[in-house]
């Protein structure tokens, strides 16, 4: 299947996750995207550690803030600014549902940097440069993530191996200055390559295939439909 | 005439002392030119003001005249030279920008307007070029350093240049891959404009040489009278006679065993097939072998980084691991802060004494050429005194004179600990090693106890 085909697909599960109303619905959008994203193997975990805390942290958090519901399962302590702190079956509904969007578009990117060929997405793409800076940023989580296991593996060479939360904390500052400094590099080596400069073609793309069509024909079905469910 | 013309070039980076100071040259259409100089001396600098980077893309204070092909840098910007002029930096990761072979190599082909038709069929020819036509479906993060450096190549080269420039692109080959890189490059029929510090090689493809100093020109001469230059007044830059005499440190107690070690990564194929390696206190040995053979894998076991996945590992002793890449020794303000982590300040301030960067203990780390950040990362793991020091590929960005130095400090050291060092370089390897190491092909540690 053709990139653009795939993005579309994806970006229409994320759209109709963030449409649909029910906990069923968008509960098997995510678990379509989790599965999607498992065929990736070991490179997916980041992807899945990171959704996972953040719908949990969302799931956790929300009903707490939130003054929702008659049936209350929990009645906490007043507390200044929040009010009172208390949980009930309608906060927690919300909050579920809530998470689970959250972890199907998170899913869905992850599907995205994880599966897709970007490549071929710049080389479809009409805006190439905001197209371009995407793919380079969809690359940040492998890079942070292999730069962050390069610190590691350095100040274990030194006898150094960071401890703790805040140990690996302290590597932040050092991760993204080398960023930048590889962010730096590449812009130079593209600048080199004749990036920005003005009359450029596009490597021919293949003919559009029954499965392309199919795949944004349903893309269109699933936002459509999500307006129901 | 002259292809490109460098005409009292004065250039300094902001805030900085001048790079490149009164600069003039001419080169000719097909004329293969060397650069060399010590670490700091302005090659990378001069390589970057023919590509016309310097001075859009770095600023500074830029006085004289770079003519390229017709084309005042000061009016045409790096992106309207490509094309004309193609470069290969240093690290193929920095340079690399998408994420597929093919695509790679047609990048800068579709930014300088190619007709799609031409794109593919150059696509091909580059690859094939560099022999690499098997890697065109691959994706890059599957490609070891050398398979980078030739689809970085592959992609300068697709552009037809008329000048090609190469800023120290051998440093992650072998020997035998930088001889053909070097080849390649000068088969393309450009100028080419190479800086490099291990000189052997692109001696042998180069016509003309020049020598910077302090961003100063102090040599510019065919090869053959470069060489003998060289041989008076810079001796640690021509390559010596092999030699037969062999270091003979005195082996001690056994520091790291490491017997049919096997390994792969994540389920990939197997990197070692059963290697073997042994260390004693008071040897350095050179690990040595072609690219992608297993070598540091190797090192990572024997110094406890890795855990083999059969065979057997013995270690005696606290080790110590310098990895390829300087930049992951970077994680303080200022050098000295760097060398001192977990060490002290006293120990520190030795360690960078010993590798020669006593001056920049303020500096910060990332403000260091890559040749002073190879050297500070070297003192960060020497300040920890291990009883096994790994070294992977020390000498990268390094010249040969602060090579020879390094190679009299580990021979100095050497009764302190056991030294293992992977290299590509066969003259540091010779300067250093008491025995080499090598891994073959057939990815079994054969040692060779010259």
């Amino acid at each position: 299947m053709r990139p653009t085909a795939a993005a579309a697909l994806l970006a229409a599960l994320a759209v109709a996750a963030l449409l649909a109303q029910q906990l069923w619905s968008v509960g098997a959008i995510a678990l379509v995207l989790l599965c999607a994203c498992l065929r990736a193997g070991r490179r997916a975990r980041p992807y899945l550690w990171g959704t996972l805390f953040s719908a949990g942290f969302v799931f956790l958090l929300s009903p707490l803030v939130q003054s929702t519901g008659w049936h209350v399962l929990w009645s906490g302590p007043n507390v200044p600014v929040l009010g009172q702190l208390d949980v009930t079956t309608e906060e927690l509904r919300i909050a579920g549902l809530n998470a689970l969007r959250l972890a199907a578009v998170g899913l869905a990117f992850a599907a995205y940097a994880l599966l897709l060929d970007h490549d071929r997405l710049i080389a479809a793409s009409t805006g190439r440069r905001s197209v371009l800076a995407a793919a380079l940023a969809t690359r940040l989580v492998p890079t942070f993530e292999r730069d962050a296991g390069g610190l590691v593996e350095a100040l274990r060479g030194r006898g150094l191996a960071p401890e703790g939360l805040r140990g690996h904390a302290a590597l932040l500052s050092p991760l993204l200055a080398g960023s930048l400094e590889r962010g730096i590099n590449l812009a130079e080596a593209m600048e080199a390559r004749g990036f920005g400069r003005a009359g450029r073609t596009r490597l021919p793309s293949p003919p559009w295939s029954a499965l392309d069509v199919g795949a944004v024909t349903l893309a269109a079905l699933v936002v459509v439909g999500a307006l129901w469910l | 005439m002259a292809l490109a013309v460098v005409e009292d070039l004065t250039f300094s980076y902001p805030d900085a002392a001048p790079a490149l100071d009164r600069v003039s040259l001419e080169i000719e259409p097909g004329e293969v030119v060397l650069v060399l100089g010590p670490s700091g001396s302005g090659k990378s600098t001069l390589v970057r003001a023919l590509a016309g980077l310097v001075p859009w893309f770095h600023g500074g204070r830029f006085a004289g005249r770079v003519e390229v092909v017709g084309h005042d840098t000061r009016r045409a910007r790096p992106a309207e030279l490509a094309g004309v002029v193609a470069t290969v930096f240093q690290d193929p990761e920095d340079q690399i920008v998408l994420a597929q072979v093919e695509a790679e190599v047609a990048f800068g082909l579709e930014n300088v307007g190619t007709p799609p038709a031409a794109i593919l069929p150059r696509v091909g020819r580059a690859l094939d070029a560099v022999g690499a036509a098997h890697l065109a479906g691959r994706r890059v993060v599957e490609l070891s350093g050398g398979e980078l450096q030739r689809v970085c190549l592959a992609s300068a080269l697709a552009l037809e240049p008329r000048l090609l420039l190469l800023d120290e692109p051998t440093s992650q080959l072998d020997p035998d891959g930088a001889e053909a890189f070097l080849e390649r490059a000068v088969a393309s029929g450009a100028a080419v404009v190479v800086s490099e510090q291990r000189p052997a090689a692109a001696l042998r493809h180069a016509d003309r040489v020049l020598f910077l100093d302090r961003g100063r020109i102090v040599l510019d001469a065919p090869r053959d009278e470069a060489v003998a230059w060289l041989d008076e007044h810079r001796p640690a830059w021509t390559t010596p006679a092999p030699s037969n005499t062999v270091l003979q440190g005195t082996a001690g107690e056994m520091v790291a065993r490491v017997g049919g070690a096997r390994f792969a990564y994540g389920g990939g194929p197997e990197v070692l097939g059963g290697a073997s390696l042994e260390l004693r206190c008071g040897e350095v040995v050179a690990l040595t072998g072609p690219n992608g053979c297993g070598k540091t894998t190797l090192a990572k076991i024997a110094a406890g980084l890795l855990e083999a996945q059969g065979g057997t590992v013995e270690r005696a002793g606290r080790a110590a691991f310098l990895l390829q890449d300087p930049g992951r020794y970077l994680v303080r303000e200022t050098a000295l802060d760097e060398v001192a982590l977990g060490a002290g300040v006293e120990r520190g301030r030795r360690a960078l004494e010993d590798v020669g960067l006593a001056w920049a203990e303020r500096t910060h780390p990332r403000d260091l050429s890559s040749g002073e950040r190879e050297r500070l990362a070297l003192a960060t793991v020497l300040v920890t005194e291990p009883d096994l020091l790994v070294l992977d590929e020390p000498t990268r960005g390094v010249d040969p004179e602060r090579k020879a130095e390094l190679a009299a400090l580990l021979r100095a050291q050497a009764a302190r600990r056991a030294t293992l060092v992977v290299t590509h370089d066969v003259v540091f390897a010779q300067e250093a090693a008491d025995r080499e190491v090598s891994l073959g092909a057939e990815r079994e540690a054969l040692a060779v106890v010259a």
